[in-house]
């Protein structure tokens, strides 16, 4: 052992990884970072050839614009209370299933599991025309539960995905042991497997409502009344509407993003850890 | 474990919503595809119309070139984000963060912006290629018929080589130590280890990405369809725009379930073909 350990593990060399890694981050980020500052930028800044790499005198206008002078604020409420919602419902639904196929034989389990996936594989495109005539059917375009349980259709199969291979992590043994000494099913699932399986909860809920948050088609669709039609419906107008206001389109990318950002880099760990092990572990 | 069939009223409520939402609507599909606006049933006329359209030859070849133009880039970009993130090196962490932004941030702001920097005369894009002379005069990415598709595809790489690299980054890091010492004892140079030790370690992972990448490429119009919604000329038409337009903007629902089923038939063969070759590829039946 201590013979292997002293053979040097070959690696890239110092430089590559150095360039590779700032041509990494200048890729992913620069959109980002020319996004805020043209949302800091008067109008005759922005368009000036050739472009200013700093605004003289950063103006705050453009956000005056997107929160005081649009429908934004309305839409990202609607936003919230839609993402939180199918949030909270996809959670709900996908505890239960995950459990049922983690802890139980039934009869056609692998069938039903695949037919949870095969909402993954749907292209949305083909069900976007039954889908519309089935909440129109149902009263639910231009409702909130109209896109919260549409949502269920794209967050649900990967959530049950994700949680199944969590729940089957956790050792039987500890709910084997209560069942004995009289606790039932939903004490067990409740008492024992929900509280050690936090940080798998934590990274569905993260998954739900990033995903939400950031859908556009289906809104397109299905929210076309300004009281429910969300953020990114909210700023595909706006670019539409200020054709040339490129500096409060900015503004409102900004508004939109920061949510997902602070969300996402402060639960990125738990996320990333709760989508990758079920990705390897399936 | 007892009473098995407590088992369904757990995965009893997630499948009724699924079914609702997911198997009730393709089967609705079926029927809407047989049928005109006002519900009588016409055969094959739909399938008929729309084949005869000249806009879907265009738009299931765009669909060809965005989907194998997207995945053959994202992969590689992936793929080599990750060798690079598996280094040790300070500040990996970081630089990890970082990569996964392009992924979380919305698809429609990264529309918008990459649409602002792509702008013909006030774009970053073009004044950082025309300054240093790459290009001789600012090019109209998003109006000129022969640019605009690959720039969608280059922005769609952008926004989903991070998933690729997260996710080959993860299995990467579950290769176990002994394959390396091996290889070392071997005196593999660092390429001979990702040839002979990562990429097959991986490869299952490789092979699941690029599945899920298929199909959201088929799923994610977003980015099109917010810059130029499938235009200049039906440049950048692809066949889930089509649908979208044929019942939205034509309100011809009939129409567009007929090309949805026919698209969806084309999906459904793509990936059954693609599952088929995996399983009786005997490396992955592991």
């Amino acid at each position: 052992m201590n013979k292997l350990q002293t053979l040097k593990r070959p690696g890239l060399p110092g430089w590559l990884i150095l360039t590779a890694s700032v041509l990494l981050v200048l890729v992913c980020l620069f959109p980002f970072w020319w996004m805020v500052l043209s949302s800091v930028k008067t109008l005759r800044e922005l368009y000036t050839v050739p472009p200013i790499w700093w605004p003289a005198a950063p103006t705050w206008e453009n956000y005056r614009t997107v929160l005081f002078e649009s429908n934004i604020p309305r839409y990202f409420l609607n936003s919230i209370i839609i993402s939180v919602g199918s949030t909270a419902l996809a959670l709900v639904l996908a505890i239960f299933a995950s459990y049922g196929f983690a802890r139980f034989n039934f009869k056609g389990k692998p069938l039903l599991q695949s037919f949870v996936l095969v909402g993954q594989l749907l292209p949305t495109a083909a069900i976007i025309v039954p889908l519309f005539v089935t909440l129109r059917v149902l009263n639910l375009v231009n409702t909130y539960w109209g896109l919260i349980l549409v949502y269920m259709i794209i967050t649900l199969p990967l959530s049950v995905w994700m949680l199944t291979s969590y729940f089957k992590n956790i050792p039987v043994e500890l709910e084997e042991a209560a069942i004995i000494d009289g606790a039932s099913r939903l004490e067990c699932l409740f008492r024992i497997t929900l509280p050690l399986s936090l940080p798998g909860l934590a990274s569905v809920m993260v998954y739900a409502f990033v995903t939400t948050w950031n859908e556009f088609i289906f809104a397109l669709c299905f929210a076309t009344d300004s009281s429910v039609k969300t953020l990114p419906i909210g700023l595909a107008e706006f670019s539409t509407e200020f054709n040339t206001d490129w500096g409060a389109v900015m503004a409102a990318s900004v508004v939109m993003t920061l949510p997902i950002a602070i969300l996402f880099l402060s639960m990125q760990r738990l996320f990333v850890g709760g989508l990758t092990a079920g990705a390897t572990k399936g | 474990m007892q009473k098995q069939s407590t088992g369904y009223l757990f995965v009893l409520p997630a499948l009724m919503v699924l079914g609702m939402l997911i198997a009730y609507p393709v089967a609705y599909t079926g029927l809407l595809s047989v049928t005109d606006n006002a519900g009588n049933y016409v055969g094959l006329d739909n399938f008929r119309r729309v084949l005869s359209a000249r806009a879907t030859p265009t738009a299931f070849w765009n669909t060809l070139w965005w989907v194998f133009g997207s995945i053959v880039f994202q992969v590689i970009l992936g793929v080599l984000t990750a060798i690079l993130l598996n280094q040790n090196f300070r500040g990996r962490a970081v630089v990890r963060s970082v990569t996964l932004v392009p992924w979380v941030v919305p698809g429609i702001v990264a529309a918008t912006t990459w649409a602002w920097m792509l702008h013909t005369e006030f774009g970053i894009i073009n004044y950082m290629l025309t300054g240093p002379g790459l290009i001789d005069e600012p090019v109209g990415w998003l109006t000129n018929g022969s640019t605009v598709l690959p720039v969608m595809i280059a922005i769609n790489i952008w926004k989903m080589f991070p998933f690729v690299a997260i996710m080959v980054l993860a299995g990467l890091q579950s290769i176990s130590n002994d394959l390396y010492e091996a290889a070392r004892i071997d005196g593999a140079s660092f390429w001979e280890e990702v040839r002979y030790v990562m990429l097959p370690q991986v490869r299952t992972v490789i092979v699941a990405v690029t599945l899920l990448l298929v199909i959201w490429a088929l799923n994610h119009i977003t980015i099109i369809y917010a810059i130029t919604r499938g235009g200049p000329a039906n440049r950048t038409l692809i066949t889930p725009i089509q649908i979208f337009r044929t019942a939205f903007e034509s309100v011809q629902f009939g129409q567009a379930a007929a090309l949805s089923v026919m698209f969806f038939a084309v999906a459904i063969v793509v990936v059954f073909i693609y599952i088929r070759t995996l399983a009786s590829n005997p490396e992955e039946t592991r």
